[in-house]
């Protein structure tokens, strides 16, 4: 495979190292190609991570919007959601994120959302993609280029907006430690600590362009290593491990024990649920089956989607927003309605607090009152052109399992499953199984087996 | 019939109209190449004042930074602030971002090397090849450096070199009345403050307000200046000043309202120069002879080289000249503070020998020989300039040659000088003698050969 994902062009936007991947002239052309994707001379709002890179992207990002004729407001360094959120309070015609997430430092990634600071459909993302590849951008006269504007105040309008959701008062009984791996979460937990007297302790809160304390990856066993051993001696009661942009987030109990990232979005479907019952959870078919116990209590129906983001977005333009619980993925990134179908972190950790504080129980307590899944994954290096046959050589197989085939092959049993995929990112092909109770070894075994007989 | 070509990428750069031609992702490779052609190092950006700009400053910092460069943003700037800069902060090199006296709608960058001069033609082909390679250096991003922004030290740099070479008390003390007009190019802002605090005029200004579009044709001839008369003689000031939008032209008017042939210009500069400091002077070959007058007058010898910033500053620097200049377009070039086109140094130096001498302009520029000159163009065309050469040659036998640009003819009354123009699609037609009589008699014989072929 070329260039071992050095760069990802896709749906999803731009993504890659900067320099061997990611360039200059990339980033100028995504840019002009979104300001011909949308009409100008709508108002683009821009952000970045607090990556070194991103400067130099955020300069591509700017002349190329200004060029097709595009009013930029530059919020400066900020969270994906915030600029998410200041879209619609500008009335600005789109936005583009920059910030490569829980990627490595010497990532960047551009990302594009529409009007109202949505997440552009598949037909969206692929328009812009033709015209990105077309190379044939409506560069405007030089009267009408755009102009560039900063706006200093989308933090603190963002958290006006969150504190009209989720009530900050009564979680200030709660001390929160919270791990910002040098990202954009210090920033707003700092103002949030400042402005709702949270008790909020933050550790790696400098904010870094070059080198991370740790790999900003939002699991358990990254907070196994940096958050979790901290938990009893700053006597938290919950504790928070955010990726870079703050679009994810992991856990940690007041015991100190890391929490499944399964779990944010477990909880929350829990909680959503309970106020709403019957309604939807939108999920990928490599999340938890857990999803589908809960729902069951709530009468609630778990839908699930193929992975990756796009395909979550492209599910909820089906329903109506009423009908949702919540969206999400078993990484900690999960979209709330409440909070405009957004991957955001900080207003995931604002909910679970609120239903510590709603059921007054502690975070351990909570996560005590479900089920115990037992989840095995693993990855191979994949030999393409004989996906289709592996995955046919799976499914007879198990002839008597319940199959979907929605992105790569998930067969299910009562009370356990298993999911063969392909990597959207990586040259591999990823197996999970999970079960209800102790874990699946014999079923992830022989399906591993199956995997690597058609494998390199 | 040659067309008109709305973006050139070649050995002076990169110009063209902005938006469909001369597009940001263009800017943007070109100055990547630039900074992998300069190394990792502090490259100084600036620009004039045209609405593309600031778009170009943008796609041209990202180019910079993904090539590895810090970049010491001087925001709006005249070229020769920006030239000083680069030099004396010791940077790998510099950007200009304008099109200097081209119409709005184009613009171009300007690439300076460490010493702060136009890149000679041996570096520009050098990065020329390079860009079109497209092998840059790709910084990641440990490698990604800063941008730092200077807006205020870059002015204080270059008026404090200009201000070494006049006497800055007489000046004051004359309190003269200065009309300006400043195009609302990128010299606006620092022409105010240098004429009024620093000097000490009465300053009159006009079209000072670097927000605007240039309100008249950028290139300051006397043709265009019509507002800047009626400001003379409204305010009766002593001088009047008009710059082009990147504030390295200068054209000048004497109290009377009467602009100021560029050549005559030169002459009073080139007087002023010399009266301090004597040495060569360098000049292009389409400069008047009033240059070799004035030089003798201090037994100074006159070089000349091709028309062109470049060329002039290679052959001062070969020569030693003291000073140095292209009539035809209000350059004044004054080693003493950079090599480069100075409308300040220009302004300061005659602001200086009025103070010095207590003459009007109109009386110091009567000291000048009288010459009569004409420059026209004709259109280009691809071969068209070989035979128009060969026949003026013909035309006028036993006259002096020089064929290192186009060709000059000089004879013992006047010269004619034919040449294609480096930046626009236009030959260039150039005449000069010491009667208006023989210079039509040049000038006819020449403009009939022309319109033959």
């Amino acid at each position: 495979m070329a260039a071992e994902g050095n760069l990802r062009i896709s749906q999803v936007g731009l993504r890659g190292i900067v320099g061997p991947g990611l360039t200059a002239a990339q980033v100028l052309d995504f840019a002009a190609a979104f300001g011909t994707f949308l009409d100008a001379p709508g108002k683009v709002v821009i952000g970045r991570d607090p990556r070194s890179s991103g400067v130099m992207i955020r300069e591509g990002v700017v002349a190329g919007l200004l060029a097709t004729g595009h009013d930029v407001i530059d919020l400066g360094v900020v969270s994906t959601p915030v600029i998410q959120h200041s879209i619609g309070r500008l009335d600005a015609a789109g936005g583009i994120s920059i910030g490569a997430s829980h990627n490595a430092a010497e990532w960047n990634a551009l990302k594009f959302f529409g009007a109202r600071g949505t997440y552009l459909s598949s037909g969206e993302a692929g328009e812009l993609l033709d015209i990105y590849h077309l190379k044939k951008f409506d560069f405007t006269p030089h009267q009408s280029i755009g102009r560039l504007q900063r706006d200093s105040a989308a933090i603190d309008q963002y958290l006006d907006d969150l504190a009209r959701v989720f009530q900050p008062g009564p979680l200030k009984k709660f001390r929160v430690l919270v791990d910002c791996c040098n990202g954009v979460s210090a920033l707003l937990l700092r103002r949030m600590r400042e402005r709702f007297e949270l008790d909020l302790v933050l550790i790696n809160e400098r904010l870094e362009g070059k080198a991370f304390a740790h790999e900003p990856a939002t699991n358990r066993k990254m907070v196994e290593l940096q958050l979790a051993p901290l938990m009893q001696h700053v006597g938290a009661d919950a504790g928070f491990l955010f990726d870079i942009d703050s679009d994810r987030v992991a856990l940690a109990t007041e015991t100190g024990e890391a929490v499944s990232e399964e779990m944010v979005l477990v909880i929350l479907a829990d909680d959503f649920l309970e106020r709403g019952p019957g309604k939807i959870v939108i999920a990928n078919v490599s999340t938890t089956g857990l999803l589908e116990e809960v729902a069951a209590g709530h009468h609630g129906h778990v839908e699930r989607v193929a992975v990756g983001r796009q395909a979550t977005i492209d599910a909820l333009q089906g329903f109506r927003p009423e009908q949702i619980a919540i969206a999400g993925e078993g990484t900690g990134a999960v979209m709330m309605p409440q909070f405009r179908f957004v991957y955001d972190g900080i207003a995931a950790m604002l909910a679970i607090l609120e239903r510590m504080e709603r059921k007054n129980i502690t975070l351990s307590q909570m996560l005590a009152s479900y089920p115990r899944y037992s989840i095995l994954k693993g990855q191979v290096p994949l030999e393409t052109h004989r996906i289709p046959e592996m995955l046919f050589a799976l499914e007879r197989a198990h002839p008597e399992a319940q199959k979907n085939t929605i992105d790569g092959l998930r067969l299910d049993w009562p009370g356990r499953w298993a999911h063969v995929r392909v990597s959207q990112t990586e040259p591999i092909v990823r197996v999970i199984c999970e079960q209800r109770g102790d874990p699946p070894r014999r079923l992830f075994e022989e399906t591993m087996e199956i995997v690597r007989s058609y494998c390199a | 019939m040659s067309r008109i070509h709305q973006l050139k990428i070649g050995v002076s750069g990169i110009r063209g109209v902005v938006g469909e031609f001369l597009t940001p992702n263009l800017a943007c490779a070109f100055a990547q190449a630039f900074g992998t052609y300069v190394g990792q190092g502090r490259v100084v950006l600036g620009r004039d004042t045209r609405s593309s700009g600031e778009m170009l400053e943008h796609a041209v910092t990202c180019g910079l930074l993904a090539a590895g460069c810090e970049v010491v943003k001087v925001g709006v700037a005249p070229t020769p602030t920006i030239q000083v800069y680069v030099a004396e902060t010791r940077a790998r090199g510099g950007i200009a971002i304008t099109a200097s006296h081209n119409p709005p709608e184009y613009n171009a960058l300007k690439l300076f090397n460490r010493e702060g001069l136009f890149f000679n033609q041996y570096e520009r082909s050098e990065l020329i090849d390079l860009y079109h390679q497209s092998d840059f250096r790709r910084a990641t991003n440990a490698e990604i450096r800063h941008v730092v922004l200077d807006y205020d030290s870059a002015p204080e740099r270059h008026l404090t070199r200009v201000l070494k070479h006049v006497d800055l008390e007489r000046i004051r003390r004359r309190r003269f009345r200065v009309a300006l007009d400043g195009v609302n190019g990128a010299g606006s802002r620092m022409s105010v403050y240098f004429l009024r605090d620093v000097l000490d005029c009465d300053l009159h200004a006009i079209s000072v307000d670097p927000t605007q579009p240039f309100p008249r044709e950028a290139e300051p001839k006397p043709e265009v200046l019509d507002d800047l008369r009626a400001l003379v003689n409204q305010c009766h000031a002593d001088i009047a000043f008009a710059q082009d939008p990147d504030g390295d032209r200068l054209a000048v008017g004497d109290e009377r309202g009467f602009i100021l042939d560029n050549d005559d210009v030169l002459a009073l500069a080139v007087d002023c120069a010399l009266h301090r400091h004597k040495g060569p002077v360098v000049v292009n070959l389409t400069t008047s002879a009033v240059i070799d007058d004035v030089a003798r007058r201090y037994e100074c010898p006159v070089y000349r080289s091709p028309v062109g910033e470049a060329n002039v500053v290679q052959r001062m620097r070969a020569t030693g000249a003291v000073i140095g200049g292209e009539g035809t377009n209000g350059g004044i070039i004054f080693p003493a503070v950079h090599y480069c086109r100075d409308s300040y140094m220009g302004m300061a130096f005659l602001l200086d020998r009025m103070a010095e001498t207590g003459s009007t302009l109109s009386a110091l520029a009567a000291t000048l020989p009288a010459y009569y000159r004409r420059i026209d163009k004709f259109s280009y065309e691809h071969g068209r300039l070989g035979p128009i050469m060969q026949e003026l040659e013909t035309l006028f036998p036993g006259s002096q040659m020089d064929r290192s640009d186009g060709l000059k003819l000089i004879t013992p009354d006047g010269w004619l000088h034919v040449r294609a123009s480096n930046t626009e699609p236009v030959l260039r037609l150039a005449a000069e003698a010491r009667s208006a009589h023989r210079l039509e008699e040049i000038y006819g014989q020449a403009a009939r050969a022309v319109g033959r072929h």
